[in-house]
């Protein structure tokens, strides 16, 4: 664990609660937004966000890591991806409709766009949020692990508990369905390069 | 390098994670290539243009000490790491020492004896042996595994 973290929570032990809340606020920005992925909505990632550091605290007799950032998404992966698990639906999104042969998820508005947006179609990166929003639950994870965390993938290994290879794997799946989702936007992605 | 392969290498270079060997590799690959060029500004586009979600309610901190202030205070421990290893030292000791007070057999006929004897020269038959090396491969698996000091919550 960084000195300065170590100084921090042994300053909260002593009775300093501004030393936990500077450390919240050290790592709010990438633990909020890595929950955001996850939730229903910003009252849940709220909720799962200080559950996330009300067991870090509990259990940080526990914690031998030298990373309290990978300590932290490693709670934040058990609350927000079985979150998720049980979430899961009955019925793949995948799945061909019977009458159409069309995949059900193509009947579906993407969750996280409004009428205008739709409309306009030019907001790339809530049609990336959206489509990441139906990658399988691993994928989703390390996807947003890499773009919002930027934590590295022998990191993210550790935290999905798999090989650095499986973690690539799962990442270079997750960019095959977003190009596949995406493929107007990528267009216009490649267009905009220099 | 076939276009997956160049992938990984991209994903490994926005992480940080290239060994020298695979920055090599890919700066030749990207020098050789205006594709696998286009394929990383793609990449980097893509990160880029992700947006950022709102942070937290301005009062979380204060919640969360709200929260911890209802609970027993924390003990951290911060154990120091040669601590797992004298836990693992005992315990093959205890293992070795267990192992080596095995009680001598009363008399048995001279075929038999002849037989256990040979067993007993052939360590690979042994039983004992092959739990001690299980155990071994046990301890040398957790010991290298960082994934076990992290308890499940």
């Amino acid at each position: 664990m960084g000195t300065e973290d170590a100084q921090l929570l042994a300053a909260y032990r002593r009775g300093d609660s501004e030393a936990l809340g500077r450390l919240v606020e050290k790592y709010k920005r990438p633990l909020f937004a890595f929950l955001s992925r996850f939730a229903a909505n910003p009252g849940e990632a709220d909720e799962w966000f200080q559950e996330t550091w009300v067991r870090a605290i509990e259990h940080m007799n526990m914690f031998r890591q030298k990373n309290l950032l990978g300590w932290l998404f490693r709670i934040a992966h058990n609350l927000a991806v079985d979150a998720a698990r049980r979430k899961k639906p009955d019925c793949s999104l995948d799945a061909p409709l019977p009458e159409s042969g069309a995949p059900l998820a193509d009947l579906i508005p993407a969750a996280a766009l409004s009428p205008a947006d739709e409309a306009a179609g030019r907001d790339l990166g809530r049609h990336i949020a959206a489509a990441a929003a139906r990658l399988p639950v691993e994928q989703r994870e390390v996807f947003w692990l890499r773009m919002d965390a930027g934590l590295p993938f022998k990191e993210i290994a550790r935290i999905q508990r798999c090989s650095i290879n499986t973690a690539l794997g799962r990442m270079q799946y997750a960019l095959a369905r977003l190009r596949a989702e995406l493929a107007p936007a990528y267009r216009e992605l490649q267009e905009s390069q220099p | 390098m076939n276009p997956h392969e160049l992938e990984q290498l991209l994903l490994l270079e926005q992480s940080g994670e290239l060994t020298a060997q695979q920055r090599r590799a890919l700066d030749a690959a990207l020098a050789a290539s205006p594709e696998a060029r286009r394929f990383r500004d793609q990449l980097r586009a893509l990160a880029g243009a992700v947006p950022e979600p709102a942070g937290p309610a301005p009062d979380a901190a204060a919640r969360i000490a709200a929260r911890l202030r209802h609970k027993p205070k924390p003990v951290f421990v911060f154990q120091p790491a040669w601590k797992p290893a004298l836990a693992v030292a005992a315990a093959l000791a205890l293992f070795v020492g267990v192992r080596s007070f095995r009680p001598v057999p009363a008399a048995a006929p001279a075929a038999e004896t002849a037989a256990v004897a040979a067993a007993a020269d052939d360590e690979w038959t042994d039983p004992l042996d092959a739990d001690f090396t299980e155990l071994e491969s046990l301890l040398a698996a957790m010991t290298a595994d960082a994934s076990f000091e992290i308890t499940e919550l």
